[in-house]
C-alpha cells in the first residue's frame, strides 16, 4: 500500500519530463556528456598512467609543431605541439563534470549554511553576515579568483584536528539548530568530543597535493557563494513568517527539522535552477582562466585549455580558416554542456517540485 | 424594461478560456435594477456574483470573455445595450453613470498618490468642464486668480484638442481649479461622514484605516453623481461596528443621491439589513428574485431554502446543504443544483429550468414551479 | 467544574524601534494584563475587533508567542497558584518562587517541559491554505507531531494518521496527496487531524471557519462539536464572527484593544450585554431578517491603534456613559454575579 504511491509518483515525474521538449533536450545533451564520460577509456585509451595527460603525436611533431586539421587517425585535428583534439575532449568531459560538480557542491554547502543561518535567525547575525558576504561580492569575480590562485599553497598539511575543526564548525551550527531534537544532539556532542580528543593526539597524517586546477576550483567556489547565499535568504524571508512554518513550532519540532523539512524544500527550488544554470557557467569561467594560463596545466585535458592554446594560432583570417578546428570543436562541447544544464535546470525543477508536478 | 428599470440584464453568458480548460461561469444571468432600490446579489464564492457586477462594465478580464446576452441601461431617456457600444462611450459610463465599489478598499487605491489627487482625477474625467466653468466664475466673481488663468481655462473650454491649449495647461499652476476641486474634494469627503475631511484629503492611502478607506473609494464612485454604484462586497473586509456605519451611509446615499446600488454579498445578514430586493445566484445563474421580506419569508427556491436554513442559530444544530458546488469546467446539465437538491425530479437531471415570474415580483428558476415551460 | 487554563496579567508587547540607533520608542501593547479562567470541557469564546489582541492573547497562551509578563497555569491545582501568588507578594525574588515558576507557569517553561506542554495543546489557524505545507505529503502533514516529539514513527505513525483521518472524516486515498489537490474544507479538515494527533487537552481555534464556504462551516462547526465530545478537549473558540460563537460557545469574553472588557456565559452576554462596548458590539451584528433592520449604527469612530491607547479605560473616548474617572484609571473585571464579569465604571460601581 505505501510503496504503490511512491512508485506512481515517478512515473509521473517521468511522464511530465516527457512532456516537456526542452526538457528532454537538457536531459538528452547531458546523458549524451554522461556517457561520453564513462566511456572515455574505451572511446579514448589513455597512453600515460595519468590518463588526463594529452598524448602528441611524435611523428607529425617531427614535421611540424603545428596545428594539423582532421584525418582519420586524428578525428578532430590536433593543436600546437601535436596534441591530439580528440583525446582532449573526450577526457575533458570527465574534467568539466569534475569542476562543475565541485564547485557548485562547495558554493552550495557555504552559501546554505550562511544563507540559512542569516535568515532563519535574523538579527544581528544576519547583518555580520550579509556584510561579510557583501565584502565577497565587492570583489571583481574574476580578479579575485585569478589572486586566489596564486596566493593559494602548494600543498596544504592536514591533520585530524583541522578535520574535526571544521565539522566541529558545522556540528555547533547544528547544534544551536536541533536544541530539542535529542539523537541529533548526542552525534553532534559526540563528534565535538572526538575533536577534543584528536586535539591531544595529532600525528601529522598527509600532506594534501593541490593541483593548479584545484585551486582553479576553490577561487571560483569562494567567488561564488554570496550569489546562492542571498538567493536563498530572501527565499527563506518569504516563507520564515507562513502559517504551517508556526504550526510546525507548534507541533514541538526543533529549529533543524524545520529548516530541513519545511523551510529548504520551500525554498530551494529556485536555487536548483540557478545551480544547473551555473555548473554551465563555471565550466565557462574556468575556461577563462585556463585561457589566462592560470587555470590546468599545459598538456591537462581540458576543454578551456585547448581553447587557450588556439590563441595563438589564429591571428589572422588564413590562420583562423587552417587552424579553425582547434577552437571551434572544443568550444563546441562547452557550449552544448552549458545548454544542456541550463534546460536541465528548468526541467529539474518542474519535475521535483511538488506544486508545480500537479496542477 | 419597465420605467423604474435603469438596467437590465438579459440572458448574460459569460466564459473564461483557461489551461485546465472552458468555465462556464455565467449560463444565462438575468438581473433588473430599478430606480432608487438596493438589490442585493446573493451567493456562495464562486457562483459568478462578482463576474456578473463586473460584465455590468464590461470590465471582465481576459482569458474571460462576455459570449451572449444584453446589458440594457437607461441612459438620457433611451435604452442602451452595453455590450455593443464602443470604447469611448464604455469611457463615459463607467465612472460617471456606473461606479464600482471593491472588497478591498486599499488596493484599488494608488498608494503613491493622495487622497485628494485621485478624487480629482475622477472628477477631471467626467466632470471637467463643470469645474471649467465654476474656476472661471470664481475668477471674475471674487477677482481671485489672474487673467491668464481666466484666459486658460477660456481656452481649454473652446479648444480642448489643440497642442497649445494641452501645453499651456500642462505647464501652468491653474490654483483656481485646484482649490474649486479641492472644495468639492472635502464636501464629498463630509458627505461620507470622514471626520477633519480636510486632513484626510490630504492623507495616503497606507494612513488610511479599512473603514475611512471604504468611505472615500465610495466618496470617489460616488463623485460624478451615477445612477447606479456596484458594490461588491464592501464591507467584508471590515470589523462589525465599523460595517454597521458603512451599511448606515449606505442607506443614507440611497437616499441623498437617489442612485441604485447593486449589492454583492455572501452574508444573509447584511442583506437583511439594507436591502430592498434580493437575487440569489447558485453557480453561474440567478436562481431566485424577490422582496426582500418575501425572499426570507416565503423562499421557494431549494437552495435559497437551504441557504436560509444553513444560518447558524442558538441551541439548534448546525444545518449545511451537503455536497460541494459543482465545477464549472463541466457544470452538469438540466439544473445546476439537482444533486444536491431535496426536492430533484428527473426533469431536473436534464432540462435546465427557466427563470419565471411565479408570483407578482418574485421570479423563480426551478421545475417545482413550472420551470420547464 | 475544574480550571484548565488559567492567565494571571498577561502581557504581550511589541516594541517599536525608531531613530539613527534603533532604540525603542513605543510598543504596541497587544496583549495588556488579560486574567482569565478556562474550564475543562467547555467551549471558550474570544471574540473582538481587529487590533484587539485576540489571535495574540490565544497564541501566547499556548507559548507560540513568549510572554512579558504574567502567569499561565496549565491543569495546575488552585493551592499551588495560591502559594505562588502568595510568595510573589512577600517575596518576589525568592528562590522558591522561581523554583515553583519553572515547574508550574507555562510562561516559564524551557526545554523538556515545554516540549511537553507543546503535545497538550494545539492550534488550528484560520486559513488552512497557509498553514499547511504546500510541499509536504498529508500523511507527513498529519504526522509531524508524532515525528517531532518522537511518540511514533514508520509504520506505527501511518496507523495513527489513518486512524485520525478516518476521524475527521477523510479516507486512506488522501494519505498520499498534496494540500493543493483538495478543498478549502477538506484542508482544514487536515489542519485538525494534524492538532489532533498528539491527543491534545486543549486546541485553540483562530477563526477556524472565516476562511470556507458558508455551506462547509456547519460541516466543519459540527465536526468540531462531535470531536470535542469524543475526545474530551476544550477549545478557545477566536472569531469576530459573533452569530457562530454564540452557537457554539459556553462562556465568552469580549476584548478591547488588549484587555478583556467583559466576561460571562454566553446567553448573558448575548441577552444582556452590560459594558457599552459589548453593547454596541453585538448591536452592530446585522440579523438576518428583514424586520429587525437597525436604525442608527450602534458606535461611531474606529478602534484606535494599539501603539498609544487612550489613558485610563481605553474605551472612554467612544463610550456614552464616560465619566471622569474613566480618563484617569483603568477599571478592572468585577464579579456582578452569576459568573458575570465586567471591567467599567459605571456599570460596576467600583469607585478606585
Amino acid at each position: 500500500m505505501s510503496m504503490e504511491p511512491r512508485v506512481k509518483e515517478w512515473k509521473f515525474m517521468l511522464k511530465r519530463v516527457r512532456e516537456t521538449p526542452l526538457a528532454l533536450a537538457g536531459v538528452a545533451i547531458i546523458i549524451f556528456f554522461i556517457l561520453i564520460a564513462l566511456l572515455a577509456p574505451v572511446l579514448a585509451p589513455p597512453t600515460y598512467s595519468d590518463p588526463f595527460k594529452i598524448p602528441q603525436d611524435k611523428e607529425i611533431y617531427s614535421l611540424t609543431p603545428n596545428p594539423t586539421p582532421p584525418t582519420l587517425t586524428h578525428i578532430f585535428g590536433t593543436s600546437d605541439q601535436q596534441y591530439d583534439i580528440y583525446y582532449a575532449c573526450i577526457w575533458g568531459t570527465i574534467t568539466a563534470f569534475r569542476v562543475g560538480l565541485t564547485v557548485v557542491l562547495i558554493s552550495l554547502i557555504i552559501g546554505l549554511i550562511l544563507g540559512v543561518a542569516a535568515a532563519y535567525y535574523g538579527g544581528i547575525l544576519d547583518e555580520i553576515l550579509m556584510r561579510f558576504t557583501d565584502i565577497i561580492i565587492a570583489f571583481p569575480g574574476l580578479i579575485l579568483a585569478m589572486a586566489l590562485v596564486l596566493a593559494f599553497p602548494a600543498a596544504i598539511p592536514i591533520n585530524l584536528s583541522s578535520i574535526f575543526l571544521v565539522v566541529s564548525i558545522i556540528c555547533s551550527f547544528v547544534i544551536i539548530m536541533a536544541r530539542s531534537d535529542r539523537k541529533l544532539l548526542l552525534v553532534t556532542q559526540m563528534i565535538v568530543v572526538a575533536f577534543l580528543v584528536s586535539y591531544i593526539y595529532q600525528p601529522i597524517v598527509l600532506h594534501l597535493e593541490i593541483t593548479n586546477l584545484d585551486k582553479v576550483l576553490f577561487a571560483i567556489a569562494i567567488v561564488g557563494w554570496p550569489g546562492y547565499a542571498r538567493l536563498i535568504r530572501g527565499e527563506i524571508l518569504r516563507v520564515k513568517n507562513e502559517d504551517y512554518i508556526e504550526a510546525a513550532k507548534a507541533a514541538g519540532s526543533s529549529d533543524f527539522r524545520i529548516i530541513t523539512r519545511h523551510i529548504l524544500p520551500n525554498t530551494i527550488y529556485p536555487l536548483l535552477v540557478v545551480v544547473s544554470m551555473d555548473v554551465g557557467s563555471i565550466v565557462l569561467t574556468a575556461a577563462a582562466l585556463s585561457f589566462l594560463g592560470i587555470g590546468a596545466p599545459i598538456d591537462y585535458a581540458d576543454w578551456g585549455q585547448m581553447i587557450s592554446r588556439s590563441r595563438a594560432w589564429i591571428r589572422n583570417p588564413e590562420m583562423l580558416a587552417s587552424n579553425f578546428h582547434t577552437f571551434f570543436i572544443p568550444g563546441l562541447f562547452i557550449t552544448l554542456f552549458s545548454l544542456g544544464w541550463n534546460l536541465l535546470g528548468d526541467a529539474l525543477r518542474d519535475v521535483l517540485d511538488p506544486m508545480l508536478r500537479r496542477r | 424594461m419597465t420605467d423604474e428599470e435603469i438596467l437590465e440584464v438579459e440572458n448574460l453568458v459569460v466564459r473564461f478560456y483557461t489551461y485546465e480548460g472552458i468555465v462556464e461561469a455565467l449560463d444565462g444571468v438575468n438581473l433588473k435594477i430599478r430606480k432608487g432600490e438596493i438589490l442585493g446579489l446573493v451567493g456562495e464564492t464562486g457562483c459568478g456574483k462578482s463576474v456578473t457586477s463586473l460584465s455590468t462594465l464590461v470590465l471582465v478580464p481576459p482569458p474571460g470573455s462576455i459570449e451572449a446576452g444584453k446589458i440594457f441601461l437607461k441612459t438620457q431617456g433611451k435604452k442602451v445595450n452595453l455590450l455593443e457600444q464602443d470604447r469611448e462611450t464604455l469611457r463615459t459610463v463607467r465612472g460617471s453613470e456606473i461606479s464600482m465599489v471593491f472588497q478591498e478598499p486599499r488596493a484599488y487605491l494608488n498608494p503613491v498618490y493622495s487622497v485628494e489627487n485621485q478624487i480629482s482625477e475622477v472628477l477631471l474625467v467626467h466632470r471637467k468642464e463643470e469645474f471649467l466653468k465654476r474656476a472661471i466664475e470664481t475668477i471674475k466673481k471674487k477677482k481671485k486668480g489672474s487673467n491668464f488663468e481666466l484666459k486658460l481655462y477660456q481656452r481649454m473650454l473652446e479648444k480642448p484638442k489643440s497642442l497649445t491649449t494641452k501645453l499651456l495647461s500642462k505647464f501652468t499652476s491653474k490654483r483656481t481649479l485646484k482649490m474649486e476641486l479641492h472644495n468639492e474634494v472635502v464636501a464629498l469627503l463630509k458627505n461620507m461622514e470622514i471626520p477633519d475631511p480636510e486632513r484626510v484629503a490630504k492623507m495616503y492611502p497606507h494612513e488610511l484605516s479599512g473603514g475611512m478607506a471604504q468611505r472615500v473609494v465610495i466618496a470617489m464612485a460616488l463623485s460624478c453623481n451615477p445612477k447606479i454604484l456596484l458594490a461588491d462586497e464592501p464591507t467584508t473586509n471590515l470589523d462589525v461596528t465599523v460595517q454597521a456605519q458603512i451599511l448606515q451611509l449606505v442607506s443614507l446615499l440611497r437616499k441623498n443621491f437617489q442612485s441604485s446600488i447593486l449589492y454583492v454579498t455572501h452574508d444573509l445578514g447584511v442583506v437583511a439589513e439594507i436591502c430592498d430586493r434580493v437575487a440569489v445566484m447558485y453557480a453561474g445563474n440567478v436562481v431566485e428574485t424577490a422582496d426582500v421580506f418575501e425572499i426570507f419569508n416565503n423562499p421557494l427556491h431549494p437552495y435559497t431554502k437551504a441557504l436560509l436554513e444553513s444560518i447558524p442559530r442558538p441551541g439548534k444544530e448546525f444545518k449545511s446543504i451537503p455536497g460541494v458546488v459543482p465545477s464549472l469546467i463541466k457544470p452538469p446539465r438540466g439544473c445546476r443544483f439537482h444533486d444536491r437538491c431535496d426536492f430533484a425530479m428527473e426533469v431536473c437531471r436534464k432540462v435546465k429550468p427557466q427563470f419565471l415570474e411565479v408570483k407578482k415580483d418574485h421570479f423563480v428558476a426551478c421545475h417545482l414551479y413550472g420551470g420547464s415551460k | 467544574m475544574s480550571t484548565i487554563i488559567q492567565t494571571e496579567n498577561l502581557k504581550k508587547h511589541y516594541p517599536i524601534y525608531g531613530g539613527v540607533f534603533k532604540k525603542k520608542v513605543a510598543s504596541v501593547k497587544a496583549v495588556d494584563g488579560v486574567s482569565l479562567n478556562i474550564f475543562k470541557g467547555e467551549c471558550f469564546g474570544l471574540v473582538g475587533e481587529s487590533g484587539c489582541g485576540k489571535t495574540t492573547l490565544g497564541k501566547t497562551i499556548i507559548r507560540l508567542f513568549n510572554p512579558d509578563s504574567g502567569h499561565i497555569f496549565f491543569n495546575v491545582p488552585d493551592d499551588i497558584i495560591e502559594e505562588i501568588k502568595r510568595i510573589e507578594k512577600e517575596n518576589p525574588k525568592s528562590r522558591r518562587l522561581r523554583r515553583l515558576l519553572e515547574q508550574y507557569d507555562a510562561a516559564h517553561f524551557k526545554g523538556e517541559n515545554l516540549r511537553f506542554l507543546r503535545r497538550k495543546m494545539q492550534i488550528v489557524y484560520q486559513d488552512p491554505t497557509t498553514s499547511l505545507d504546500p510541499r509536504m505529503l498529508v500523511k507527513d502533514i498529519v504526522a509531524e507531531p508524532l515525528a517531532a516529539q518522537g511518540i511514533a514513527k514508520g509504520e506505527e505513525a501511518e496507523k495513527m494518521v489513518v486512524e485520525i483521518l478516518r476521524r475527521v472524516g477523510l479516507t486512506e486515498r488522501h494519505l498520499y496527496r498534496y494540500p493543493h489537490e483538495f478543498s478549502g474544507g477538506q484542508r482544514q479538515r487536515i489542519a485538525v487531524a494534524r492538532a489532533l494527533i498528539s491527543r491534545p487537552e486543549f486546541i485553540i481555534l483562530d477563526e477556524p471557519t472565516s476562511s470556507v464556504d458558508v455551506s462547509v462551516r456547519a460541516q466543519l462547526l459540527n465536526l468540531f462539536q462531535d470531536l470535542q465530545k469524543d475526545f474530551n478537549l476544550t477549545y478557545m473558540f477566536i472569531s469576530h464572527d459573533l452569530s457562530i460563537v454564540e452557537c457554539i460557545s459556553q462562556r465568552v469574553a469580549i476584548m478591547y484593544l488588549g484587555k478583556i472588557v467583559e466576561l460571562a456565559s454566553t446567553e448573558e452576554i448575548f441577552h444582556n450585554p452590560l459594558h457599552p462596548y459589548s453593547q454596541a458590539l453585538i448591536a452592530s451584528v446585522p440579523i438576518p431578517d428583514p424586520t429587525k433592520r437597525k436604525a442608527r449604527a450602534p458606535i461611531t469612530g474606529e478602534v484606535p491603534s494599539p501603539v498609544n491607547p487612550p489613558s485610563g479605560c481605553r474605551f472612554h473616548p467612544r463610550c456614552r456613559l464616560a465619566m471622569d474617572i474613566c480618563r484617569r484609571n483603568e477599571p478592572r473585571l468585577a464579579d456582578v454575579g452569576k459568573g458575570h464579569f465586567v471591567a467599567c465604571f459605571a456599570v460596576s460601581g467600583e469607585k478606585r
